[in-house]
């Protein structure tokens, strides 16, 4: 299917993120998406696609800014390559408040 | 904030662990209630109903005070086909009158409610904090019993019994040692829309007098052969549709959840539901499948876990669940603060009343239908299909005699696969789509 970006409207203009500075999401290791992963299922289950392959550096990318803690990371990983923790508290995601989107 | 001590460290402000500081509070003990969200409700969603009834056994009348969005009257099934749908439903208009039967709901206004009720009864509420990891003591040479939690912060909040509420990630739950890790083919996964729309033309368009509301589950053409569903609630002056499914199907067949729910909504039959409703919220979550034979132990020295952490969801079900066995962890609890033991001796009345419980009995029931989608995930697919294709020839006008035209329509389903699978495919979609 095709990408998520890539759609006109983008549900980011209602969601209400505060980022951490450091990433909870890491890649373990970068061979496996290389050499193991054919089909690299990150780039298409992630809901706000925090996961894209970067053609430059042949690497995934990981925009964790854009994550929502669905908390399908780690599983929907098949090589159990990405290591995933929650933000710390009052970080991430909030569905609260939803009326203070400016 | 110095390192406390409490009776009892709930991890989790979502129903189970709401639920079991309020009664535990009511009962006079300490409680922390220990939530990594801005606010109980933050990080939550779901589709959908709360359940009067067992909401009502921990909370008498919270209908009268909760932030509830429409009282639900009509339950509809629809087996969506691309340009069809065949429905059943039903519309009681006795559930619009007290007790009613069930609402609709968001989380991120209940949760804060509910876990507030709690805050009144005497408990402690932590948010914006993470529990991190369990501290323990130990007790006699080789044993230890869980002595509290440890926060993202450092600090360490010691309890004679640590409840884990945690939800679907189960974090802790695992470092425990009390489950291990889960499969894909274990989690369904969702995405959510919130749509606003003004309460006139939501009840125009479902046929609602104001306050009521109306539910719709689909399945068939919203999951695109994802073993999975749609859904559609009424809220009271937005619309919820979710889509999503196995996420190990997801993966195998390419599908962006995304993707799924944009689709979803160009459904003809879906996009004049939803037409000129601004798209005012987008959630997405996991709910743990696994079933029976996933749920952990549900208990240790100083530890019990409840919820979606434990595995228990059944159907549609799951916060009425979660909130069910938060109020048997806070009956034990009760039970060994009386003893003055918090050991497994203790605690292990906890899996006894799970085990005893209706919807253990439900979750136990629904393993076979998960073999069965394991076995043919096809089957809701081909289900919607025969069904639409037999209705189109059922209401079609024509001019041969109706008797030949209902045989006509028998021998095109009958003739589609043996007669058992068809059956059975409708059975299991049904029942995997749980109680209506
Ligand atoms: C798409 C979808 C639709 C659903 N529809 C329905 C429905 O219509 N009706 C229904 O009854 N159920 C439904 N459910 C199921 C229901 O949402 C869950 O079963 C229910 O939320 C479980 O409650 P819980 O208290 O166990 O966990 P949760 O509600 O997940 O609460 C866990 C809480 O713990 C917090 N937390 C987790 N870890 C930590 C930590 N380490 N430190 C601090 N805080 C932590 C989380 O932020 C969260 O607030 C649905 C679920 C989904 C995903
Ligand atoms: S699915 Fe896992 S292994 Fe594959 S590309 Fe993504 S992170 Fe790498
Ligand atoms: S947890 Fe969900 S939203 Fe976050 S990166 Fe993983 S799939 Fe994406």
């Amino acid at each position: 299917m095709s990408n998520f970006l890539k759609a006109e409207e983008s549900p980011f203009d209602y969601i209400k993120i505060k980022p951490d500075d450091e990433s909870h999401i890491d890649i373990k290791n970068r061979k496996t998406c290389l050499k193991a992963c054919e089909n690299k299922p990150c780039t298409y289950y992630c809901p706000t696609r925090v996961f894209a392959w970067d053609e430059e550096s042949n690497q995934i990318k990981v925009s964790y800014t854009r994550c929502i803690e669905c908390l399908a990371c780690p599983y929907g990983c098949p090589h159990n390559n990405i290591e995933w923790h929650f933000p710390k508290g009052g970080y991430g995601v909030n569905y609260s408040d939803q009326e203070d989107l400016s | 904030m110095g390192n406390d001590r409490y009776n009892v460290v709930i991890v989790g402000a979502g129903p189970a662990g709401s639920t079991a500081a309020l009664l535990l509070a009511q009962n006079n003990l300490s409680v922390a209630l220990i939530e990594r969200g801005k606010k109980p409700g933050s990080k939550n969603m779901f589709g959908g109903s709360i359940y009067r009834k067992p909401t009502a056994k921990i909370i008498p009348g919270f209908w009268k005070e909760a932030p509830l969005e429409r009282t639900i009257i009509t339950d509809e099934l629809w087996l969506m086909d691309r340009t069809s749908a065949v429905k059943a439903g039903f519309t009681g208009l006795k559930f619009n009158e007290e007790p009613y039967n069930k609402f609709s709901a968001i989380r991120s206004k209940f949760d804060p409610w509910f876990a507030n009720q709690a805050v009144k009864a005497g408990a402690k509420l932590m948010t914006e904090t993470l529990a991190v990891d369990l501290v323990y003591e130990k007790i006699g040479l080789l044993k230890k019993k869980v002595d509290g939690v440890k926060l993202d912060n450092g600090e360490v909040i010691y309890a004679d019994v640590v409840l884990l509420a945690e939800g679907a990630s189960a974090n802790l739950t695992q470092k425990a040692g009390l489950r291990g890790s889960i499969e894909a083919s274990s989690l369904t996964l969702y995405v959510k829309e919130e749509l606003a729309l003004p309460a006139k033309k939501i009840e125009s368009r479902f046929n609602l007098e104001p306050g009521e509301g109306s539910n719709i589950g689909m399945i068939g053409y919203p999951t695109a052969s994802v073993v999975g569903k749609g859904g559609l609630w009424t809220n009271q002056d937005s619309i919820s549709i979710i889509v999503g499914g196995y996420l190990n199907q997801i993966n195998s067949k390419g599908v962006s959840p995304y993707q799924l729910l944009t689709r979803f909504k160009e459904h003809p039959l879906i996009k004049r539901l939803i037409s000129d409703a601004k798209p005012i919220a987008y959630k997405s979550h996991i709910i743990p499948k696994g079933g029976y034979e996933s749920i952990p132990t549900l208990y240790d020295d100083g530890i019990l876990v409840a919820g979606d952490a434990a595995m228990m969801v059944s159907g549609r079900r799951g916060t009425d669940i979660a909130m069910l066995s938060g109020l048997y962890a806070a009956e034990t609890i009760a039970q060994a603060r009386a003893a003055q033991d918090y050991t497994a001796k203790v605690l292990k009345g906890y899996k006894k009343r799970i085990m005893d419980s209706f919807f253990m009995k439900s979750i136990k029931k629904s393993k076979n239908s998960k073999q069965y989608y394991k076995e043919h995930p096809d089957a809701d697919f081909l289900l919607t299909k025969a069904a639409n294709d037999a209705a189109y020839r059922f209401f079609t006008v024509g001019i041969e005699a109706s008797e030949t035209k209902m045989k006509k329509i028998k021998d095109e389903i009958f003739g589609m696969q043996p007669t058992k699978k068809t059956l059975t495919d409708l059975y299991y979609g049904i029942q995997d789509w749980g109680i209506f």
